[in-house]
């Protein structure tokens, strides 16, 4: 998928909700068919900051903010396409990969909250 | 790659060597039932059904330990995050797990390889995984090495020829994410394994497999594995509440009882608070996780349990596998570590809490806990939000998985306890319904020194039953290895550095330390071949507590490799 630069924390926000659109939710898609409605689906397929707390949160500490198991990443000089390649397809030994996991939209919502993220220089 | 030190390359240790060592052979059940006697051989992850990690072997003595050098080593290929596991060693061939539930057979004296078996795994699924692709320990029994796997199978191969004899599924790894990462434990016929779990939103089963024909005898569901349990979980939560027994536990013939240890329910941390028995993503005690359970070994039936943080609310499970027998006074006790840092020792007979006590210093998620009944004491429920102080322990726990040691022969029990705490905010996540390719943490946090020092480890040598102290050991890092006693009063510590150190098991005098160049990471043990004794250890860095220590401590782990290791063997010089 062709990804666009995106440092416009707006512009990123609007594509994310765009792309949840378009995509769907991963996570809320898994379960069987019918089994039973999706709960809070649509607000929270999008908040970065929540999927990163069930999720990301518990190597790339103190929210993204700190370095843990993985490393810090407010103010990476990654590149989108760098960061969103490295959700989607993960490091071997290092990071799982979470393009099976997430949708295209989450990759994205995930992305714009490491944007978002102040640089306390620590 | 086998490489023999200086003393055995001479053509008369090389035909001792041979002369004496023994193939491998079969290794009947009923031999497991005295491992704990038996100075030849390490026959289970823990050394024997006792988990006592110690080997009545005295050749290497705290008189002569200062001639401790290495014999052979042996590279794994493919050691992404290190080698994990402890080694196993029958008849004087030594059997051991890399990455991938890669396996392999070595003559114990000269470290030659026999066989190697390298199952062909899930690679797109492994690359999802969190907790993978490291592999902790093996089982033996009915002439077969046990191993599981990362993508869900349990896996018999043939001692003496390393082919495999049957490969049974038992987890839809490929719908759920988790497998199996821990050793296995063989009891009479049946090999008992249990999946991985905790923050991953399923209902953690432990399996019971027939040995010899690979068929699925039971599974026992750690999350609302009975009617009774179900009832402790609000709504729909028991679908996805994580737990899982994701290290072997142990197995007490008296009572015909396995005793398992249970992993944490999910998500890790609940905004419900102190409200938790009414609102929140998982209402109510969540049992059987963060418990610890009698299982009969030949049905699965549950016998009996304690469940050792009820609502566990800070990922702080009872999956440590260790569980000493200890006979003292006439009782018959179990003694068993909680990752928040507290010891519990039960009757063995009912698994009714006879004591427990702190080992951990720094500890504040709760204020206590009863010694007589278990009951938690002041318990801090942590709100929606930044926490106003740091939890203690860390999410990383009072103790890890590897376990310590106890000496029959000092009486001691040697436990590494780790002090260190972390910055936390707790944030309502969207709820998990099904289970599915997931973590379920909810939280954000960092890891923090604790408020009387700096982050730090120590080993302790105490009472297993009472707790008091002889003496200690600090650690500018916790060392995240199993130890090692011995019959010739040592102790053995493998350490984060790289270093292994032999300890006076009475004093705690080091008298001999040995640098392997890389952390430690794995489990230590001590076997014969050919008439002489031999320390083994793997070394190999990375895991998810070893991967906190670079933003903790620098270097050297800022720029320790994590996808190496080796198997190191020692032996006296000749």
């Amino acid at each position: 998928m062709w990804v666009p630069v995106l440092r416009n924390r707006a512009a990123l926000a609007v594509l994310a909700l765009a792309l949840s659109i378009a995509c769907g939710s991963a996570q809320q898609s898994q379960g069987p068919a019918g089994a039973r409605p999706p709960a809070e689906a649509s607000p929270n397929d999008i908040d970065g900051p929540t999927m990163f707390a069930s999720v990301c949160g518990y190597c790339h500490q103190d929210g993204g903010r700190a370095q843990g198991k993985g490393p810090k990443l407010a103010g990476t000089k990654r590149s989108d396409e760098f960061i969103i390649d490295r959700i989607r397809n993960g490091k071997p030994g290092s990071m799982p990969a979470f393009g099976g996991t997430f949708s295209e939209g989450q990759i994205v919502a995930i992305l714009a909250y490491i944007r978002s993220l102040e640089d306390n220089g620590e | 790659m086998a490489l023999r030190a200086k003393y055995l390359t001479g053509c008369a240790g090389l035909a001792l060597a041979t002369m004496m060592s023994a193939p491998a052979s079969a290794v009947d059940p009923s031999r497991l039932l005295t491992a704990d006697q038996n100075a030849n051989d390490w026959l289970t992850n823990h050394g024997s059904y006792k988990s006592y990690h110690y080997s009545p072997a005295d050749q290497i003595n705290a008189g002569n330990v200062k001639n401790l050098e290495v014999a052979w080593t042996h590279f794994p290929e493919r050691a992404t995050r290190g080698i994990q596991s402890t080694p196993l060693a029958a008849d004087g061939v030594l059997y051991y797990s890399g990455s991938y539930s890669r396996v392999y057979a070595l003559d114990g004296a000269t470290g030659k390889l026999l066989w190697s078996y390298v199952p062909e795994l899930d690679e797109e699924l492994v690359s999802k995984q969190t907790h993978s692709p490291y592999n902790r320990g093996l089982a033996l029994a009915n002439g077969n090495v046990y191993v599981g796997t990362v993508d869900g199978r349990l896996i018999a191969i043939d001692m003496k020829t390393g082919k495999p004899v049957w490969d049974t599924r038992l987890v839809d790894s490929k719908k759920l994410t988790v497998g199996f990462t821990g050793a296995p434990l063989a009891v009479k016929d049946t090999v008992i394994i249990g999946s991985q779990g905790g923050e991953w939103p399923w209902r953690g089963p432990i399996f019971g497999v027939d040995g010899k024909t690979g068929q699925k005898k039971w599974e026992f569901f750690t999350v609302a594995g009975t009617d009774e349990a179900r009832a402790t979980w609000g709504g729909d939560s028991w679908r996805t509440g994580g737990g899982g027994g994701w290290m072997a536990g142990a197995y007490d013939p008296e009572t015909n009882t396995v005793w398992w240890g249970t992993a944490n329910p999910a998500p890790l941390y609940d905004w419900a608070g102190a409200d938790w028995q009414k609102s929140g993503p998982r209402p109510g005690t969540n049992l059987y996780t963060t418990s610890v359970i009698g299982l009969d070994p030949d049905n699965g039936k549950l016998k009996f349990y304690h469940q050792e943080l009820p609502h566990d609310a800070w990922d702080f499970d009872s999956a440590v596998g260790e569980f000493l027998s200890i006979d003292r006074g006439g009782q018959k006790l179990m003694v068993h570590p909680n990752k928040g840092g507290f010891i519990f020792v039960y009757d063995r007979a009912n698994g009714k809490v006879q004591n427990v006590w702190q080992l951990t210093k720094n500890i504040n998620f709760v204020k206590g806990i009863d010694p007589k009944t278990g009951e938690l004491i002041g318990r801090r429920d942590l709100s929606l939000g930044k926490a106003d102080t740091p939890l203690c322990p860390a999410i990383a726990g009072g103790v890890s998985w590897n376990s310590g040691a106890y000496s029959p022969r000092t009486q001691l029990y040697y436990k590494i306890s780790q002090e260190w705490c972390m910055d936390i905010t707790v944030i309502r996540t969207t709820p998990i319904l099904e289970p599915m390719a997931q973590l379920n943490i909810g939280a954000d946090f960092k890891l923090v020194a604790p408020p009387d020092g700096p982050a730090r480890g120590r080993l302790d040598a105490r009472d297993p039953v009472t707790g008091q102290k002889k003496w200690e050991i600090n650690y500018k890092e916790p060392p995240l290895a199993s130890i090692l006693a011995t019959g010739g009063n040592l102790l053995f510590v493998p350490d984060s550095e790289g270093v292994v150190h032999a300890y006076n098991a009475e004093t705690g005098q080091e008298l001999w330390s040995h640098n392997n160049g890389m952390g430690h990471n794995a489990g230590i043990i001590s076997y014969m071949a050919g008439g002489k004794q031999y320390v083994a250890v793997p070394a190999g860095w990375g895991s998810l507590v070893s991967d906190e220590f670079a933003a903790l401590w620098g270097e050297p782990f800022k720029s320790m490799a994590k996808n190496t290791g080796a198997l190191f063997v020692f032996a006296l010089k000749q």
